[in-house]
């Protein structure tokens, strides 16, 4: 075997272990550890939401939180009216996300991606008033419960960690898989070569609509496994900021769609808060510095020019 | 409802989305100023706007220090510059790169100012006046206070003034050469670098004005100001995003259009309102609202 083949198993051995020791550590983690890993798998998907629009769009969105928190209300309000679990409530909260992102792409098909991005902040910030405002559906600033198990007789914590850490990797191995499929190599092929892609057929308005509907359908998974996870949907989950947080996420894990960068990713989002709780509003700062020093070192390319003339070899 | 009763009601309203749509105008020609030079979105608008008040809240309240206001705002002034230098600093190496790398630095820009807003001045909502004489008299159904005169007077100076800088002096000159054709620009022996930092100081002056004269008609917080951009934002995108009159105009037809909405449908959907302008604009006039009737020029 080629020494590429022997890095390439070495990496896939790290990545069953990883997955092992995951699998692993409700018998050594406590409940509140074991809520957190939930709620960081959860965030992971948004991440990898984020990310894969990234990657596979060139684009930016601070308004991811828009279609997290739609399926985390479909899942909730799905079992509020109809008395419905998650096993329904799923696949119903992923075509409402693709369904929305779907309608909100489409106007700015032909345009940069910055008009995007602007747009998506006009998202983030009209999410809290629409959540606050339907309070017949949404339960108001109170939110809404989710109570139904997924799989009767198991334990809570062990089913809503078992449940997101199951669709993580199942959406990981998918992200790997797109990566080779003939619809994931068009997709990159007209956000790098769009005249190429034209000529074969693929447009670029195609294919940037159809990348941020998939990326909110994921989006909108990842936010009914947040609603199972934490058992309960309410406003102040849902602010302005997570938006923006869901893409430090995503820039802190290089916008890499592997399972260990986005863990990183999602875990950097998740657990600070929750271990800073007492530093609260130096959460933004370090946000915002992450942000930044990880934009310019990924980006500004060979980094020996900052250096001294005289150090530079 | 009748005739009458309309009118009474439709002149204070476009009176009143009038002067807010000013302001909307002078925070949207920043945003357009930034964009159209060195191709970024200032995400962090808001936040340095939100800033800039604070300081001048902070210096003039008597919490930090107790200045008369002219000198708090000449100090706000001051740190808004030096924020603005900063940060355009800090995406330099990668503005020539990539539009969205940089526009995500900015982001994070903006993050670091909000949580330094938080530290110094907590989650306190405050009230920061224009120091002028309570005034007001009625013009028909309208009633005209001195809050209103003093908007339209500065938005009147600083728009003018920000349009004979640009179409008068070298500096104007070199903006618009740059925002045309920066490669040329270069080629010429222009710096592009003072251009830059020209339009990003600007941007950081309009900034707070707007601030500063919106701050009296709600309150100041840490999140008013950033949500307030919201609608500089949308103003940018109603007037094409690269024009400055565009964008001025553009400001007043939001202020009039979330006048009438609030008042006639609800005033609890002001941002999705925005977000539908927004999401419309992009479809139907993705090169502004005003295209047409001012052309894609300056």
């Amino acid at each position: 075997m080629s020494a590429r083949g022997a890095h390439v198993d070495v990496v896939r051995l790290l990545m069953l272990a990883l997955v092992a020791i995951l699998l692993l550590a409700p018998l050594l983690a406590g409940g509140f550890l074991l809520y957190s890993l939930s709620l960081c798998f959860a965030n992971t998907l948004a991440v990898l939401s984020v990310s894969m629009l990234v990657r596979y769009g060139g684009e930016v969105s601070i308004g991811h939180s828009f279609f997290v928190a739609l399926g985390a209300y479909a899942v909730a309000i799905i079992e509020h009216r109809f008395g419905l679990s998650i096993v329904v409530s799923l696949p119903l909260a992923v075509l409402l996300g693709a369904g929305a992102g779907f309608v909100f792409a489409f106007p700015s098909r032909r345009l940069s991606g910055i008009y995007l991005a602007v747009a998506t902040m006009a998202l983030a910030l009209a999410l809290p008033e629409i959540l606050i405002g339907f309070e017949k559906f949404t339960g108001g600033f109170e939110g809404l419960y989710i109570a139904q198990d997924l799989l009767p007789g198991m334990p809570k914590a062990l089913q809503r960690y078992y449940v997101a850490l199951a669709v993580l990797v199942l959406v990981c191995l998918a992200l790997a898989h797109f990566r080779k499929s003939a619809q994931g190599l068009a997709l990159l092929m007209a956000q790098a070569q769009p005249r190429a892609a034209e000529a074969m057929g693929i447009t670029r308005s195609w294919a940037r609509i159809s990348i941020f509907t998939l990326s909110a359908a994921l989006a909108a998974l990842a936010g009914a496994l947040t609603g199972f996870a934490s058992s309960t949907v309410s406003p102040n989950s849902f602010t302005f900021f997570s938006g923006v947080f869901l893409l430090v996420g995503s820039v802190v894990s290089l916008n890499r769609l592997s399972l260990p960068a986005a863990l990183v990713g999602g875990a950097f989002i998740t657990l600070v808060p929750t271990y800073l709780a007492q530093a609260g509003d130096w959460v933004p700062i370090l946000y915002g510095v992450a942000l930044v020093v990880v934009t310019l070192v990924a980006n500004a390319g060979d980094l020996r020019r900052f250096l001294p003339r005289g150090m530079r070899r | 409802m009748s005739v009458a009763g309309f009118i009474r009601d439709i002149l204070p309203l476009l009176w009143s989305g009038l002067i807010s749509g000013c302001l909307y105008g002078v925070g949207a020609l920043g945003l357009v100023m930034v964009f159209k030079s060195s191709r970024v979105v200032n995400f962090s608008h808001g936040n340095l706007a939100c800033l800039g008040a604070f300081v001048v809240y902070g210096f003039s309240s008597g919490s930090l220090l107790s200045l008369s206001w002219g000198s708090a705002v000449a100090l706000a002034l001051g740190i808004a510059c030096a924020v603005a230098v900063v940060s355009y600093a800090l995406i330099a190496p990668i503005v020539f790169k990539s539009d969205l790398a940089s526009t995500i630095a900015t982001l994070g820009v903006g993050l670091i100012l909000q949580g330094v807003v938080q530290l110094v001045f907590g989650a306190d909502i405050v009230n920061l006046d224009l120091p002028v004489p309570r005034y007001s008299f009625s013009l028909g159904a309208i009633r005209i206070s001195s809050y209103d005169l003093a908007v339209l007077a500065v938005t009147l100076a600083i728009v003018g003034g920000l349009f004979l800088i640009i179409e008068r002096t070298r500096l104007g000159i070199a903006f618009r050469a740059v925002s045309t054709n920066p490669f040329a620009c270069e080629v010429c022996g222009l710096n592009l670098r003072s251009v830059h930092l020209f339009s990003w100081l600007a941007g950081a002056v309009l900034g707070l004005v707007a601030a500063l004269l919106i701050v009296p008609t709600t309150f100041l917080s840490s999140t008013t100001v950033p949500s307030f951009m919201l609608q500089a934002f949308t103003a940018a995108v109603v007037g094409g995003f690269s024009s400055l009159p565009g964008a001025a105009v553009a400001g007043i037809l939001v202020g009039v259009a979330m006048n009438l909405f609030s008042f006639y449908v609800s005033p609890e959907f002001m941002n999705t309102f925005l977000l539908g302008v927004i999401l419309l604009t992009l479809n139907f006039f993705p090169n502004g609202l005003l295209e047409r009737a001012i052309g894609g020029r300056v």
